[in-house]
């Protein structure tokens, strides 16, 4: 027994050493050296004596050893590792509180000119004052920088920063910069507050892309260019280390930043000096002090956090979400109160391999996306938290109301399938000459077998059971799927590099593009264009190697088109020809961002009809304008 | 020492190093013959939102330069030789560009923190046990024998499944996840070591469990065997105190155990994954899981290498001290002379 | 042999194993004959459907009725939907839509039902109530509708010109089915598992097909150490050596973490239960090979071994008839350990995820790892996973328990 206490206490040791070791770690105090106050004061100073700053802001640290639950706002489901830098040109920081630029780009610490509205189409200035505009040749876009946004350095943040992080992401060919530099050819400053995006031109002197132009305000960062300058200098030039840095230091202009991070969780903490409380922007400071992510492990241990009280947003697969409030009775709800729960944006789509062996038939293709049991992959593997089609036919829209009005409906309304029409299936395969002629059970095209695989990547949860149904349904029809889950490290350097192999990817899962600005022009393009068909290092889209010169006509005009009419054909017509060619299907709806919130603490969430205009979407309330939702929020006990 | 002492310790080293050697050698291959290609999968996560083709190329090559992928293996093996030799693990893949030095060091605390003492409690309760099993026999030995069958044969999962179910999840006496509380931010308190403390529990007693049914069966076996050794008769038979006898026999019985313990040092890592995903504790073993989904062969290097560094060592330092302690061993050396 | 056998069957410990071991395999032996489905086959649409008699609706509605008049049966109905708890929160909603407290008597149903009809709106929205709060009464309040009614609930079919709905038949509140009446009913004793497949059937199909991997496993992890053992052990010198060297190789990459890589590396498609088994096996002989060494180090120099030695017999003869008969009680009881810890192995890799592919056939720890995925254990479907958990249990229990009594027939020392 004595040898047991000696080890309790050294156990004890231990975790004081563990303890002792933690503080090197000790949260960062807000940028130490403000520097020069800046030049002009325009109208009013939104922030306050730059001196006071830092001293404040550590004995808050001090403070908050443990972070007051009724001032911290818990997340899950976004960060699934150990954060690795905050360097916001890197897009391999995994630090996604942070840093995820995008389409719903997350505005916590870092700033787009414009946020994006999913669920209304639009773009709301934030760092911008007032709406951009076209020209009228439409090649440049023009806006002006809020006179009252400042770095957290207390410098105004300038058209020249604008135009500067767009100089460094094409000098560094970041993703950014390599993404954009086909359709951008410069963006400049015209005065301290005004930008001008330049859009690279076609041989006729019009704009190439400009959906993609228009995207970029409210997609990309703007990034200070005194800090900038500070990491070209650091890093000498050198691409590489340009990108790797770890940027401890770097300068932002949202109303958080680094507090704490370490292998269990990340913390953000407000900065009280956020120039957004000024009346030209939000008028106030969001309502959490803190932004707290604990690091789970897997769904799981997620979904236990979130029953425990101990997340407030959700951004994860909860399966059986409706349970947790139906028969734990808990505070917990969803955006929507019935399933589908979430608003679908994207469209997890099953491609076919052009290449395999009777697929090149439009009826094989068909008659198996006929036969498949949508009803069982969005009962079973969603666990209801996907629209069925029933509810939202299948077109190439995602289900939210603005880009289902895109297309016209009734016109494509014989070729919307909903699925398990086996009988359809057969007569379609029958009527084509594809029958069992040896009475092998299996159905031969031209004398052979068709005989396939469909495939997901390992561990995909959803994915894999979706693709179980896809086989259950080629047996029904005589067709033999099997199945196969290669380990995602495998899968993506298949999937991505034309040719794919002869067997083993025949019918094969991937992702098409959520929610926005460019959507659904940017999604269909991903799907269908055969700009992508049969390419290696295709991380975009049309893996399976589809081509079609009427598409491809479509996809090129539709950004140039103005007329709304003559746009909602275009689409029209790529929905009956994608429904008539099939090479490739949605098998379910899957929201951008789970959205399921935890009313213990916190109330005010954005959900369904709560009345908010613009309506704020459930995009975590980090991401694009969901961010309005964290000046919304309440104490359900203040 | 004696002579035969050195050349067995000179024998013993030289196949450490031979080992060590060896091992090495398979760290780093082993891991390179997964198939996939992680740099893909770091092009992959930058290509987020990318659509230019030529761009991601550029990406590609860049980092096959950077991690060297794009050269013959045994230059490789060379580089990652210096490297190690330096001290320098390299860069991990999958937490580019995070070193894997700094990874490790964050996670390995709290492997050695919950598996240390996980394994010398659950060692030393079971040997307790074993041994009472085996000295008083009968009624404790009934009741002991079957639990401790049942339960060290218990999946591993299983138990901290049940455990959090059961204590975190519906008596809510234990919080259900991480290493410290959800809401504190490390510091030098003693509402964060409480906290600490707290959440140490249900990782700990799913692998000490588990180890003591194991360790007591084993202890108890030992032990009849030697309570029933010709030498435990006569010393009974020349009027020896039981009290000395059993001291006795309990010490000769233990040092098979602690061979046992020595080489649990190695699966130490292993034996702590199922808590650590089960509870989202940090540690070692989940960082190398994720380094094998990953195929980040820098990380799985490094955290082998340093799980065969111990086990060696460990290993090693065992042989020695039997080669001191116990006289079976020492008889053995003289005959291996001989023969 | 006979008398060893009586003995080992004399051993408590062996039988009790022995008895739990047999049963498994009679029940995995004999489910399938009398329930012939596909363990495979998804039949629930949705997921975790909780353990019991499902009767068909469709089915229950056409047969004849009887007519029970229970005089508890409207209680029951309502108390159903509207506990001491509902009757509180209506409570508390009408007090805080400003009805006096002393106008609100939840006993009264009929009056609750009332005040509650005129004063619940849906979009009223009180201050300080969350969200969650106000859903669930607006799930109250449909749940509630119809709740006091006395007459029955009308079947109506549409009709095949007009598509007007013409009505059936009435069900009566009193209408009661006889289950052995009703043509479709089926027994799911544990339930559904997340795709929607009955858990029983499955797990029994696991079940047996955990045991041929852990046999496998078991047999090719001892037959690779009893070689390498009875090799090392007699020869010794150089082949000692050597093994040894690839023993302590093993040893010190542990083959946990051998386990993981070798079984990412064969990849997801190649994965078949089999082909894991036979993994596990390559890679757990290690510590059959140590104590075989040492088993076969202690008999080498005995007296019997000498003298075949002396009389000129082979290297393999004397391994086959000197030595091996005397270590065989030994390796009978390794190949046990093995086969249960081969289950185990199964079972570890397939909660990591990387176990035997999923769609041909089920095992234990491919249930156990689809059942954590889609987080049975924290929404409370104990059925989905603690079953899984408890077959496992058994078979290593029963196994273990078996070597334990064994040990003490061979081990003579251990006998009490």
């Amino acid at each position: 027994m004595k040898r047991l206490t000696w080890f309790l206490s050294a156990l004890l040791m231990l975790s004081m050493l563990l303890a002792s070791c933690a503080p090197a770690a000790t949260p960062t105090a807000a940028p130490a050296e403000p520097t020069a106050a800046p030049t002009q004061a325009p109208q009013e100073e939104p922030t306050k004596a730059p001196e006071v700053q830092p001293t404040k802001e550590l004995s808050a640290a001090e403070i908050a050893a443990a972070l007051p639950r009724k001032e911290t706002l818990y997340f899950n489901g976004q960060q699934w590792g150990p954060v690795v830098c905050w360097n916001p040109y890197s897009s391999s920081c995994n630090n996604a509180m942070a840093i995820s630029q995008g389409d719903n780009a997350r505005v916590t610490m870092f700033e787009t000119p414009y946020l994006y509205n999913m669920l209304d189409g639009k773009q709301y200035p934030l760092l911008a004052d007032g709406p951009w505009s076209w020209n009228d040749a439409m090649t440049e876009i023009t806006f002006k920088i809020k006179p009252a946004a400042r770095w957290s350095d207390g410098t105004p943040v300038t058209a020249e920063d604008v135009a500067y992080t767009w100089y460094a992401h094409v000098k560094y060919n970041t993703s950014t910069g390599a993404s954009n530099k086909d359709y951008i050819e410069a963006i400049e400053a015209v005065d301290p507050q005004t930008v001008v995006i330049k859009a690279k031109l076609d041989a006729d002197g019009k704009a190439v892309n400009p959906l993609i132009v228009a995207a970029y305000v409210s997609s990309n960062y703007v990034l200070q260019k005194a800090w900038t300058q500070k990491l070209e200098e650091r890093t000498g030039g050198d691409p590489a280390k340009f990108l790797t840095d770890p940027a401890e230091d770097v300068v932002y202009s949202g109303p958080y930043h680094k507090f704490y991070t370490d292998e269990t969780k990340v913390v953000l903490v407000r900065d009280d000096n956020y120039w957004g409380k000024d009346p030209s922007m939000w008028g106030k400071l969001p309502a959490p002090k803190y932004l707290a992510h604990v690091i789970f492990k897997d769904n799981a241990a997620g979904t236990t956090a979130l029953k425990a009280g101990e997340v407030d947003v959700s951004q994860q697969f909860n399966s059986n979400v409706q349970d947790l409030w139906l028969k734990d009775g808990l505070p917990i709800s969803t955006y929507l109160p019935e399933p589908p729960y979430n608003i679908g944006a994207s469209l997890p789509t099953a491609f076919y391999n052009l290449r395999s062996y009777g697929l090149d038939q439009v009826a094989v293709r068909k008659a198996i996306a006929i036969a498949v049991d949508y009803d069982t992959i969005v009962a079973n593997a969603m666990t209801n938290q996907s629209a069925t089609f029933k509810q939202v036919p299948r077109s190439l829209m995602n289900p939210t109301p603005g880009e289902q009005a895109l297309y016209d409906r009734e016109a494509v309304k014989s070729l919307q399938w909903e699925g398990n029409d086996i009988e359809g299936a057969k007569k379609l395969l029958d009527e084509a000459g594809i029958v069992d002629t040896d009475g092998d059970g299996w159905r031969e095209y031209n004398g052979k077998k068709l005989q396939y695989v469909a495939t997901c990547p390992n561990g995909w949860s959803d994915w894999q059971a979706a693709i179980e149904v896809v086989a259950a349904a080629g047996k029904k029809i005589g067709i033999d799927i099997t199945t196969n889950y290669p380990e995602w490290s495998v899968y993506q350097t298949v999937v991505t590099n034309w040719p794919l192999p002869e067997t083993g990817y025949d019918i094969f899962m991937m992702w098409s593009a959520g929610a926005g600005p460019t959507m659904p022009w940017g999604r269909i393009r991903n799907l269908l264009s055969s700009e992508f068909a049969e390419t290696t290092n295709n991380w975009t889209g049309n893996w399976g190697g589809y081509k079609n010169p009427e598409v491809d006509e479509l996809i090129k005009k539709i950004p140039t088109m103005t007329d709304q009419e003559e746009i909602k054909k275009a689409y029209t017509r790529l929905v009956e020809i994608y429904l008539t060619d099939v090479p490739s299907f949605t098998l379910m709806y899957r929201p951008q961002s789970f959205h399921t919130v935890y009313e213990g603490v916190w109330t005010n969430f954005p959900h369904q009809g709560d009345g908010t205009n613009p309506p704020v979407p459930p995009l975590n309330l980090t991401d694009g304008w969901s961010i309005a939702g964290l000046y919304n929020l309440k104490l359900v006990n203040p | 020492m004696s002579k035969s002492y050195l050349r067995y310790f000179l024998n013993k080293l030289a196949w450490l190093l031979v080992t060590a050697v060896f091992a090495f050698i398979l760290n780093f291959t082993l891991p390179r013959l997964m198939p996939g290609d992680p740099v893909a999968a770091i092009t992959a996560r930058i290509a987020q939102g990318m659509s230019n083709t030529t761009g991601m190329k550029e990406v590609y090559e860049r980092y096959a330069e950077q991690f060297g992928t794009n050269k013959p293996i045994h230059e490789q093996f060379l580089i990652y030789m210096k490297n190690i030799l330096q001290g320098n693990f390299g860069t991990s893949f999958s937490q580019y560009p995070r070193p894997v030095a700094d990874i490790i060091r964050a996670s390995i605390v709290w492997t050695i923190a919950l598996q240390f003492p996980a394994i010398i409690v659950g060692w030393i309760i079971g040997n307790a046990l074993g041994a009472m099993a085996a000295y008083l026999k009968k009624g404790f030995d009934k009741v002991l024998m079957p639990i401790s069958i049942f339960v060290s044969n218990f999946p591993a999962f299983g138990m901290a499944i049940i455990l959090m179910v059961i204590f975190a999840v519906n008596l809510k006496w234990f919080p259900t996840s991480g290493g410290y509380g959800y809401n504190l931010i490390p510091n030098f308190s003693w509402e964060f070591i409480w906290s600490v403390i707290v959440h140490y529990q249900l990782p700990f007693w799913s692998i000490v469990l588990i180890i003591i049914g194991g360790q007591a069966i084993g202890m108890r076996s030992m032990s009849i065997y030697e309570l029933n050794a010709d030498y435990v008769k006569y010393a009974r038979f020349l009027g020896i105190k039981d009290r000395v006898i059993v001291r006795y026999v309990f010490r000769n019985a233990m040092l098979p155990q602690i061979t046992g313990l020595a080489l649990s040092i190695g699966t130490m890592v292993s034996g702590a994954l199922v808590a650590e995903i089960v509870f989202s504790y940090p540690g070692l073993g989940y960082t190398m899981l994720n380094g094998v989904m990953g195929q980040d062969y820098p990380l799985i290097s490094a955290v082998t290498l340093i799980i065969t560094i111990m086990t060696l060592i460990a290993n090693f330092l065992i042989e020695i001290l039997y080669g001191i302690i116990d006289p079976r061993i020492k008889a053995a050396q003289a005959e291996e002379q001989g023969g | 042999m006979i008398h060893t056998l009586r003995q080992v069957f004399r051993s408590g410990k062996f039988v009790t194993g022995f008895v739990i071991f047999v049963s498994l395999l009679l029940i995995v032996l004999i489910y399938p004959l009398l329930v012939p489905d596909d363990p495979l086959a998804i039949i629930g649409l949705g997921t975790f459907f909780p353990p019991g008699i499902y009767v068909n609706v469709y089915d229950s509605v056409n047969v004849s009725p009887y007519t029970l008049n229970l005089p508890d049966a409207t209680t029951k109905r309502i108390a159903d939907k509207l506990g001491p708890k509902e009757r509180q929160d209506m409570k508390e909603f009408l007090l805080a839509a400003g009805i006096p407290e002393e106008e609100i008597d939840i006993e009264d149903t009929a009056k609750l039902l009332d005040l509650w009809e005129k004063n619940y709106d849906p979009n009223k929205n009180i201050e300080g109530m969350t969200l969650a709060k106000m859903r669930y009464y607006q799930r109250l309040n449909n749940s509630l509708k119809g709740l006091l009614a006395t007459e029955g609930l009308i079947v109506a079919l549409p009709n095949a010109q007009t598509g007007q709905l013409e009505q059936v038949k009435v069900i009566e509140q009193s209408d009661y089915a006889n289950i052995n009446e009703v043509p479709n009913v089926r027994v799911l004793p544990l339930g559904t598992d997340n795709f929607g497949r009955d858990v029983l059937t499955e797990l029994v199909k696991a079940a047996g097909v955990s045991l041929q991997i852990g046999f496998v496993a078991g047999l090719i992890a001892t037959l690779i150490g009893l070689v390498l053992g009875l090799l090392a052990g007699y020869l010794g010198g150089m082949v000692d050596d050597i093994i040894m060297f690839f023993t302590n190789l093993l040893i010190v990459i542990p083959s946990f973490v051998l386990l993981i890589l070798i079984s990412f590396s064969i990849g997801q498609d190649k994965r078949g239960a089999i082909t894991i088994a036979t993994v596990i096996g390559f890679t757990s002989w290690v510590w059959t090979a140590r104590a075989v060494r040492a088993q076969v180090l202690s008999l080498r120099n005995r007296d019997h071994v000498n003298l075949s030695r002396l009389s000129g017999h082979s290297t393999v003869y004397i391994i086959l008839n000197d030595i091996l008969p005397y270590i065989m009680s030994y390796v009978v009881m390794a190949l046990i350990l093995q086969i249960s810890s081969g289950i185990l192995a199964e079972a570890g890799l397939s909660i990591l995820g990387l176990g035997p592919r999923t769609t041909e056939v089920p095992t234990l720890g491919l249930m156990m790892n689809w059942a954590m995925i889609y987080q049975a254990h924290v929404l409370g479907k104990w059925w989905a996973y603690l079953p899984v958990l408890v077959t496992i249990a058994l078979i290593t229990f029963s196994m273990n328990l078996m070597n334990t009594g064994l040990d003490q027939v061979f081990n003579p020392a251990l006998r009490e």
